[in-house]
């Protein structure tokens, strides 16, 4: 959503083209991001003519201010949701900042990764706007990525397994 | 004024920008060098927007206050003394996940 694709972006531009195709994965109530992410590629595909991506859908796994018990239910269906995808997709790497839109791709491609299907290497980066305290996917996905990016040394602290660059969107 | 697709034109012809916390338009004035004035909504206190707003004050990019010391603050001001707002540098994640994936 908005921010989140905003700074997603951001932290795909220095990118190489190795990492390529990309598939990116979107709440299918979000309206706005589509078109950031298609120009965005646009651009890209003017300086890498064999740049190559793609877009998905999944239902979103929790509102604003969801009920904790009705947000379980929806991110269950969410991560069931999500498996066939990542099961088709097996991505090399799954990058992520925080929307509530991830964690079920992430715990998805973790248990694929348990069932010895595909290992993907989890990478979140926490939202320039949380300098104190985690997102809620953030705290759910300290525990489940393989690096966990803060941008904000006050987090660092508090998080010691993450990885503190400064400022990077 | 609503809903604008987007504020960069207003925000280009600008001297003095005085905004909610919102990261969105923090970050966006801030990245095109501009002052800020962002106003700390006292009923509507979601600490998490806070945060960010209250670390730019801290570092020096911004001015901040709330809607009844609004006035004061214009008064008061010395934009001079707000810091310039250095760029975020996505090439630290660039090199980052290249020597994860040992790509180096």
């Amino acid at each position: 959503t908005g921010g989140h694709t905003t700074e997603i972006l951001r932290l795909l531009s220095c990118l190489s083209e190795s990492y390529s195709p990309r598939h990116y994965v979107l709440a299918d109530s979000d309206k706005m991001s589509e078109a950031k992410i298609c120009s965005f590629e646009q651009k890209r595909a003017e300086t890498f003519s064999k740049s190559q991506f793609t877009l998905d859908r999944i239902p979103r796994s929790r509102e604003v201010r969801q009920s904790w018990i009705s947000s379980v239910v929806t991110t269950l269906y969410s991560i069931l949701y999500s498996l066939p995808l990542t099961y088709k997709r097996k991505p090399d790497l799954i990058l992520c900042n925080g929307p509530g839109t991830c964690v079920p791709v992430c715990l998805s491609a973790f248990l694929l990764g348990l069932l010895r299907i595909k290992r993907t290497i989890i990478v979140y980066v926490e939202s320039i706007c949380r300098v104190e305290t985690l997102s809620l996917s953030g705290k759910i996905l300290y525990y489940f990525s393989d690096y966990f990016v803060v941008q904000w040394p006050d987090l660092k602290k508090k998080y010691p397994k993450s990885v503190y660059l400064g400022r990077i969107v | 004024f609503r809903f604008k697709d987007s504020l960069a034109e207003d925000l280009q012809s600008a001297d003095l920008v005085i905004s909610h916390a919102g990261a969105g338009s923090c970050l966006e004035t801030l990245e095109k060098g501009k002052p800020l004035i962002v106003v700390i909504n006292d009923k509507l206190m979601d600490n998490h927007q806070l945060e960010l707003a209250r670390q730019l004050h801290r570092d020096g990019y911004v001015l901040y206050c709330n809607c009844s010391t609004l006035v004061e603050t214009l008064q008061s001001m010395d934009l001079s003394a707000l810091k310039p707002f250095p760029p975020g540098q996505p090439e630290k994640f660039a090199s980052f996940l290249d020597k994860v994936f040992e790509l180096q």
